[in-house]
């Protein structure tokens, strides 16, 4: 177990001389929103200061500081996170990435861009859009960063045809926990050049460098797009559609789910009720919604074609065209919003992200929802029905917090287990943090998890980087009331 | 069987729309084409009307070739029949004129018992188009409305809800009848495959200033417009105020609120 | 038609319940200002009764000639008799322009009787301006969203015809002057009416929706990222113990009704402080504010044309200002 020193008032002065005045906060002047991120369940930690950096020097000066002082040092993007993973639990500095928010060049010969951590999801997305290009990642928070989206390796609702964000990283400069800057990668598609530390640094949760720059992947925008709603009886019928829309050749970008449930909340909060509820005259029970590229309408058309026999054939009450930009907008926008949604209305929220096998997925949820049902918690879900990718929010607005907290334990328990028998994954894109950390655990076994922690020595001997997130065990800080 | 008449316009999405800053003129290019939204709120309360009593739904526009696309988008939502009026004759009509090809058209294609239009388009916003065809359609007219009740062939009666200011008027008017339609009630559907792979194929009936018989050309474009826009300039620019830099949101706000302590 | 022959300026007179609307005042002390530099004459047109009372109100504008209209199928509004009736008053004294508020009854008829005549009608003008060389008014109109300014005149037909919004004008009377009354007499058949009201339910009063006479409003406007992050612009108008509104298009994006629509279309206001989150500043949307004690404006768009009408002005992320705003109002209670 490592120990940790407090930050003390010259090496705070210190790190003020570096960022300067107005973009460091120290002991009384430190915000409350730094000390928690989505999931204030997990337990809200305090820094002892913070430091929004502007450049690669900066970060390098800070961590070198941080590392002969001792003191521990947290990377935080946007804060969307849900497992806790740019929360200081050990105390410490916080380094703020928000304001390093520039894209700094696109390489239209090459489709790369060159960006910023700290730039938001949505402002490079469209920003690629408008040089006619896209960015294939496309997680659900759109105001998260793209560092912290490189950091979870986050997949989002495109992966199912382009892959997660791994897969569009190809160069970073990064700052290890001493302060030495270091390249990694290059502007090419193919390495068979060692140890990919490139790839070690992805969805490693700040725990072993600091990324202060991206070299990202871009394709060309697709010429065309079409969603499609499928309406079904059920999540079962739903979800049962999902190895034969696959199977269709159709190559979708994204096959998402959602259940009623979610539908109706978002429809009540937003005033947005793009989603029909009783559709030919039944009840619809749960959704998929396919989004379907191509060159021409024939193309779509085609494609449409195909889906349409697909839904008749696995149940679906119809298949409805989101063909306009107003209505596409409509329906995406009321998609993007669900979790939203789902932390307005609930007072006590915790999640799971669990990958499983996509014919697995209806069993997956029936399960849940059963045990949800006998911990007396209720369960919202939607998800990546494309690749088995599922969010499940546990709930409950009647249950005092440590009583939810035990009951969600449990309830988590059991689904973790059931997920690991279903050869399923911990987490899709959400992550470790602290918050799942027993349950990585158990997932990849002892031998694997103590070559994690093996890795995270060799890079970090002090612990100094996000300490206690997932395989580092720390303690050190106070949680904060 | 109730003959329905719906009239739409293509606008562009005037929320995009930007301005040159240097030279003030209004940057159309990448301004995507779009189905007036109001009208999109018409065509539902026409569709459900007819899918209750029985009839068709026939959309009819005045605009270049591409509106086609919004009245395809119509058909993909429950209309029957669909009609552009295209010429450049047209052009640079205003509401008086564009009345007149739309309903002297309209006539040539039966007689209808409703006639339902949104409030008024993003665009113009003049909401004068209404009242006008009202008037040549010689149709008693209801503004505002958020619910059909019923519709009554025999006596020849629409009872509809009016959305005014201060409440809800239930009234009662003799067709045919001419309805604006309030978005709140006729969220527009989304299509389904069979509709919508119909409305991309369907035929369009297109009518030119050569083609509606009887019309008579002082009356349309630019020469049957007694309104006219000699100039258009940008909106001057505010004094400005004072502006708050202080560095971050937080430092900002703070700024600001001390500015503002004998107001709050 | 030789529109020299032409004369006079007429304000119809809307009233409900005895009272004369606001927006007929306000059109008469506009429509003053017109007739002094055309050199024409300012006159009322009242149909139906109304107490002697508000018709001195209408002569304290100015008002140098007033028709009082009575006769059978009158007495309720209706869009078959009122067209019919501004049609033959118009063709009896051909006055040079007809002025109407852009109320719901006024936007039916006007444009209506117009397009009978036939003449030009216009409708939303925020200034009128008379061109002395050409002898025609100037209705100088918010276009495209706000983004211009259109002028638009009827250089040939006569009467003008224009609907202005509530609010536009201010009510401001240039004194009486001697005036001449006019009693015509106009009987609409009953059987001729096609439209027959048959219920009224009043609004039950949501407060949140009268946002009229608030103190203080929170303005959304297009920079507003989604319906999903409304909660601390209400959050913060209720700290500010004010209320919520928005712009036209948050309307059209369906997030919001109607009735919070702030600007010319909608509700004008004139609250202690008018806080603008996202609003670019169109003019259709500021005409309705201008009267507002404070205004403070947020917006990424350094250039964004609210900066002009502001009294503070903040460039940054709608949300993070308005979440900041919370957090320091909360720690000032």
């Amino acid at each position: 177990m490592v120990s940790y020193s407090k930050l003390s008032p010259a090496a705070a002065e210190k790190l003020r001389a570096i960022v300067g005045d107005g973009r460091f906060q120290f002991g009384e002047t430190v915000r409350e929103e730094y000390s928690h991120d989505e999931m204030p369940i997990y337990g809200r930690f305090l820094p002892e200061a913070v430091c929004l950096v502007e450049s690669t020097e900066e970060v390098s000066a800070i961590l070198k500081l941080c590392h002969e002082e001792n003191v521990p040092v947290t990377v935080r993007g946007a804060g969307t996170g849900l497992v806790g993973g740019c929360v200081p639990i050990a105390g410490g500095v916080v380094l703020s990435t928000m304001r390093m928010n520039k894209i700094l060049s696109y390489d239209m010969n090459n489709l790369v861009v060159h960006t910023q951590p700290g730039v938001r999801l949505c402002d490079l997305a469209a920003d690629a859009l408008a040089h006619g290009l896209m960015y294939p990642p496309d997680p659900g928070e759109k105001t998260a960063t793209v560092g912290g989206n490189v950091s979870t390796n986050a997949g989002g609702m495109r992966a199912v045809k382009y892959g997660v964000t791994r897969d569009y990283v190809l160069a970073m400069t990064v700052v290890l926990p001493d302060g030495q800057i270091m390249k990694l990668g290059k502007t090419v598609c193919k390495t068979s050049s060692g140890y990919s530390l490139l790839h070690l640094m992805i969805g490693s949760e700040g725990t072993l460098g600091v990324i202060t720059e991206l070299t990202l992947k871009l394709v060309p925008k697709p010429r065309m797009d079409v969603s499609l709603i499928l309406p079904f009886r059920d999540i079962a019928t739903a979800i049962a559609s999902v190895p034969a829309i696959k199977l269709a050749n159709l190559d979708p970008q994204s096959i998402e789910f959602m259940e009623r449930d979610i539908v109706d909340s978002s429809a009540a909060f937003t005033g947005n009720a793009v989603f029909p509820t009783v559709v030919n005259g039944r009840e619809a029970g749960a959704y998929i919604l396919v989004t379907l590229i191509g060159d021409s309408e024939a193309e779509l058309t085609a494609k449409m074609d195909r889906l349409g026999e697909v839904a008749e054939k696995t149940g679906a009450y119809d298949t409805l065209v989101v063909w306009t930009d107003g209505l596409k907008k409509d329906v995406w926008a009321a998609r993007s919003a669900f979790l939203t949604v789902i932390e307005a209305e609930t007072k006590l929220l915790d999640e799971m992200d669990v990958v499983v096998p996509v014919d697995r997925i209806a069993e997956f949820l029936v399960y849940t929802h059963d045990e949800a049902e006998r911990q007396g918690v209720y369960v919202r879900s939607f998800g990546h029905a494309g690749d088995g990718n599922l969010h499940i929010y546990c709930c409950s607005n009647d249950l005092e917090e440590a009583e939810f907290k035990r009951r969600v334990k449990k309830l988590m328990d059991a689904c973790y287990a059931k997920c690991t028998e279903f050869e399923g994954q911990v987490s899709g894109e959400h992550s470790i943090g602290h918050a799942k950390k027993e349950y990585l655990r158990e997932s990849v076994g002892e031998t694997a998890y103590g070559l994690m922690g093996a890795i995270k020595q060799v890079f970090d001997p002090k612990g100094i980087l996000n300490p206690g997130k997932v395989c580092h065990d720390a303690e050190g800080g106070v949680e904060h009331a | 069987m109730l003959n329905i008449l719906v009239c739409v316009k293509q606008v562009p999405d005037v929320n995009l729309v930007k301005i040159d800053p240097v030279t003030g003129s209004l940057i159309r290019a990448g301004v995507p084409a779009i189905l007036n939204p109001l009208d999109a709120n018409a065509l539902e309360a026409a569709v459900r009307t007819k899918e209750k009593y029985g009839g068709s739904v026939t959309v009819i526009t005045m605009g270049p070739d591409q509106a086609a696309e919004a009245l395809r988008e119509c058909l993909a939502a429950g209309a029957d029949r669909a009609v552009l009026l295209s010429d450049r004759a047209f052009a640079n009509a205003d509401t008086l004129a564009t009345s007149y090809v739309i309903v002297t058209a309209a006539k040539l294609l039966g007689s209808f018992d409703l006639i339902f239009c949104g409030k008024e388009s993003l665009d113009g916003a003049t909401g004068q188009m209404a009242s006008q065809l009202a008037e040549r359609f010689d149709a008693s007219q209801l503004s505002s409305v958020c619910t059909v009740l019923e519709v009554d062939e025999d006596k020849r009666t629409v009872t509809a809800e009016r959305e005014l200011a201060l409440g809800v008027e239930t009234a009662r008017a003799l067709l045919p009848c001419l309805m604006t339609v309030e978005k709140t009630n006729y969220r527009p559907r989304i299509p389904n495959l069979k509709s919508w792979k119909a409305s991309r194929t369907a035929a369009i009936e297109m009518f030119t200033s050569d083609t509606i018989p009887g019309l008579d050309r002082a009356q349309i474009g630019d020469p049957g417009s007694p309104t006219k826009v000699p100039r258009t300039y940008p909106p001057e620019k505010g004094p400005g105020g004072e502006m708050i830099r202080e560095g971050s949101a937080a430092k900002d706000v703070e700024a600001l609120l001390a500015r503002l302590a004998d107001k709050l | 038609m030789n529109k020299y022959e032409y004369k006079d300026m007429w304000v119809y007179i809307e009233h409900s319940g005895g009272k004369i609307l606001p927006v007929s005042l306000e059109l008469c002390c506009e429509a003053r200002k017109l007739c002094d530099a055309a050199g024409e004459t300012l006159c009322a047109v009242v149909v139906g009764e109304l107490h002697r009372s508000e018709i001195e109100r209408i002569l304290a504008c100015g008002v140098e000639k007033l028709i009082r209209v009575s006769g059978t199928g009158l007495e309720r509004f209706s869009v078959d008799a009122y067209t019919e009736l501004f049609t033959q008053l118009c063709r009896k004294y051909r006055p040079s322009a007809v002025l109407v508020g852009g109320t719901i009854d006024g936007r039916d008829f006007a444009p209506r009787f117009a397009c009978r005549l036939p003449t030009g009608c216009t409708s939303d003008a925020t200034q009128l301006v008379y061109d002395p060389k050409t002898g025609d008014i100037e209705f100088i109109e918010p276009a495209v969203g706000g983004k211009m300014m259109a002028v638009i005149t009827v250089p040939v037909m006569r009467p003008q015809v224009g609907t202005i919004r509530p609010g536009t004008f201010k009510y401001l009377p240039a004194g009486a002057r001697p005036c001449e009354v006019i009693d015509e007499r106009f009987d609409f058949p009953e059987e001729k009416i096609r439209t027959e009201v048959l219920d009224f339910l009043p609004d039950e009063a949501d407060e949140s929706l009268n946002i009229a006479d608030a103190e203080y409003i929170v303005c959304v406007g297009n920079g507003l990222k989604g319906a999903d992050t409304l909660g601390r612009y209400r959050e913060l108008a209720a700290l500010l113990g004010g209320k919520l509104g928005c712009t036209r298009p948050v309307f059209d994006r369906g997030i919001l009704p109607y009735k919070l629509v702030i600007g010319q279309s909608g509700v004008v206001v004139k609250p202690r402080i008018y806080l603008a989150f996202g609003v670019s500043g169109a003019v259709n949307h500021v005409t309705g504010i201008t009267d507002s004690d404070v205004i403070v404006a947020v917006n990424r768009d350094p250039e964004a044309a609210i900066f002009g009408y502001c009294t503070y002005g903040i460039v940054g992320d709608m949300d993070e200002v308005c979440d900041a705003m919370i957090a320091q109002l909360k720690a000032k209670v």
